[in-house]
């Protein structure tokens, strides 16, 4: 999902809400796996011919982590919630790459690193700066817009990672072997999306019987 | 639904921290980077800003590609062209970088160098200079030529707050009206060898090149080497404190070879630097003086500068920023024909402007800037310009 795709998400929810589901009938889980099998080479750092000698080694964003989501959900599943998340900066890293958090979440970027950070993002759904702090500092930004919010070093340009705010509940983010699993999804049919490194990869419909129970679905990413 | 919602909520956001997989570490690897920026101001007609006879930081296009090839983890190539106003391209950097020991911070680098000195030259110019111009000490073009010799005192305070076009009727070497020299040189890197050892808060760099700061050179036109080293301290994150020194032969050997017998010699630069920044939260605060003196074989005392800057910078909202800098020049005094006077015409400058960063990679700024000279045909010039940078 690109910034073009953000008021998608914030209108696929409002418009076009899944009908209620009976009062007896159960809510149902969906899981399954992503499988990645796109070239993901390790992001591009720019050239630092300025320097005056080798800069550390750092580590590689883990860009093999998706998210998987209801791109409609059911009506009655947009409400805010307050809830608190982490992402850290550790050895010119952000980590997670890839955050997942419902709208209205407060996200804590804490600094784990000997030198300064400055974490900011120029996207629409959510514009911060949140200057220079060190080590063992941190600092929150409230999410409270759906979208994609891209998120940035000032200091180290090879920084970068993304924070998808949902204004619903039902996603799922992959772990380290691609799996996912969203729970307490009431009956109907949907359209699921597999998310991977700043888009949108595959969509697929998936039912959820009245009955409830898993459905299993998997991803492949090519 | 609700009820249950919030708790699913809460839940799922945080498996949503689950650890990923142990990241993979940095492998070898070949980078690419471009920087376009392109300045649009008025005519500087006191040539405060000019770098060359031609060229305006003002009025400036440049299209820069650097790479840089990780051959292992302990070596690299790295490489700066840049193209300026559709001239022809030209090799700013290209060095190799090595690590001997992989666990020491010590460095080697060798080729056209990033210089040790100071502080601003090894900034990226577009997107790492909060405003436009340079600063004067990086940039302004002095009265003093490295091919061409004053004759006397005379000789060369005729030319007070001309640099940009340098000629000296009774002096020696190259008779032709030439660009005079700046303090340091930011626009081109001195080819050599240097070395860096970096121990807890102090990193300490030196290095032998071709040129000397006024005169980078890829060539050695004198056979004479510059050393030049730099000490900086980080007492604290965000705090670094740099002392710099530098000498070496500045005349070429063609205008040596013109001077009389009886003198002829080395004729240095020296130079001296203190820099200084302090960043925090919103704020970027920097301050450099620079000290610079040369010998002259036809005057009996060295011709002394001393630039002196700070500049500031503070983030207003996210993507806009305003900064400003204050500028001065100054230089010592020199008996002439209407008593003493400085041997170049003093400078201040007054620049301030704003960046916004409408996108991450895209920057634009505008900015107005204040010169005074106390000499020259054009002692006094306001300029207000603005520069897109766009870089990836």
């Amino acid at each position: 999902m690109n910034a073009a795709a953000l008021p998608f998400l914030a209108l696929a929810v409002a418009v076009e809400p899944a009908a209620p589901p009976p009062a007896r009938a159960v809510a149902g889980s969906i899981r399954g796996r992503v499988e990645i099998l796109r070239d993901l080479p390790a992001p591009q750092t720019r050239p630092s011919v300025g320097d005056l000698g080798m800069p550390a080694l750092r580590d590689l964003p883990n860009r093999r982590r998706s998210v998987v989501y209801l791109e409609a959900a059911p009506q009655g599943a947009f409400e805010e919630h307050a809830g608190r998340s982490v992402m850290d900066q550790r050895n010119e890293t952000f980590v997670p790459y890839v955050l997942a958090v419902t709208v209205g979440t407060t996200v804590d970027f804490t600094n784990s690193d000997r030198t300064y950070h400055n974490v900011f993002s120029l996207s629409k759904a959510k514009r911060f700066d949140l200057g220079r702090y060190a080590k063992g500092q941190s600092k929150l930004v409230r999410f409270d817009r759906p979208g994609v919010v891209r998120v940035f070093c000032e200091i180290h340009s090879h920084m970068s990672a993304f924070v998808l705010v949902f204004a619903h509940r039902f996603f799922a983010t992959t772990d380290s072997e691609g799996r996912y699993r969203i729970d307490n999804v009431p009956p109907g049919t949907y359209t699921i999306v597999a998310w991977n490194d700043g888009e949108p990869r595959e969509s697929r419909t998936v039912r959820v019987a009245e009955e409830g129970g898993v459905v299993e679905l998997d991803f492949v990413v090519r | 639904m609700k009820g249950g919602a919030l708790v699913a909520v809460a839940t799922l956001a945080s498996a949503t921290m689950a650890a990923p997989a142990e990241p993979p570490s940095e492998p070898r690897r070949f980078a690419l980077g471009l920087e376009l920026s392109a300045a649009a101001g008025p005519e500087d007609r006191g040539f405060f800003n000019y770098t060359s006879y031609e060229e305006s930081t003002q009025r400036l296009a440049r299209l820069s590609l650097t790479a840089e090839w990780r051959v292992t983890e302990r070596a690299a190539l790295l490489a700066e062209v840049r193209e300026e106003n559709l001239d022809h391209p030209h090799v700013y950097a290209l060095y190799a970088r090595l690590r001997p020991w992989r666990e020491r911070s010590f460095d080697v680098q060798a080729g056209l160098v990033p210089p040790v000195f100071g502080a601003f030259a090894r900034r990226r110019y577009g997107s790492d200079n909060p405003l436009i111009g340079y600063p004067l000490a990086y940039q302004y073009l002095t009265s003093l030529r490295n091919d061409a010799v004053p004759g006397t005192a005379a000789d060369l305070i005729v030319m007070r707050g001309g640099g940009w076009l340098v000629r000296y009727p009774l002096g020696w070497g190259d008779p032709e009206p030439a660009p005079g020299l700046p303090l340091v040189n930011a626009l081109s890197w001195d080819a050599g060898v240097q070395v860096r050892l970096g121990s807890g808060p102090v990193e300490a760099s030196a290095a032998v090149t071709q040129g000397t700061l006024s005169s980078p050179k890829v060539r050695d036109d004198n056979s004479g080497k510059q050393l030049s080293a730099r000490v900086a301290w980080k007492p604290v994150v965000g705090l670094v404190v740099g002392a710099s020194g530098a000498r070496g032969e500045y005349l070429t050997r063609t205008a040596v070879d013109s001077l009389p017998d009886d003198r002829r010699g080395e004729f240095l630069q020296q130079a001296m630097g203190l820099d200084v920044e302090y960043s925090r939260d919103r704020w970027i605060l920097r301050s450099e003086a620079i000290w610079s003196r040369w010998q002259t074989p036809m005057l009996p005392q060295s011709l002394g500068a001393l630039g002196l800057t700070a500049e500031g910078r503070c983030k207003i909202m996210p993507g806009l920023y305003a900064a400003a800098r204050l500028d001065h020049l100054g230089f010592s005094r020199i008996d002439g024909p209407d008593g003493r006077l400085s041997w170049d015409a003093p400078v201040w400058r007054v620049e301030a402007g704003v960046g916004y960063m409408p996108v991450r990679h895209v920057l634009a700024k505008l900015a107005y800037q204040h010169n005074w000279r106390d000499g020259g045909r054009v002692r006094e010039r306001a300029l207000v310009t603005a520069q897109a940078v766009i870089w990836f």
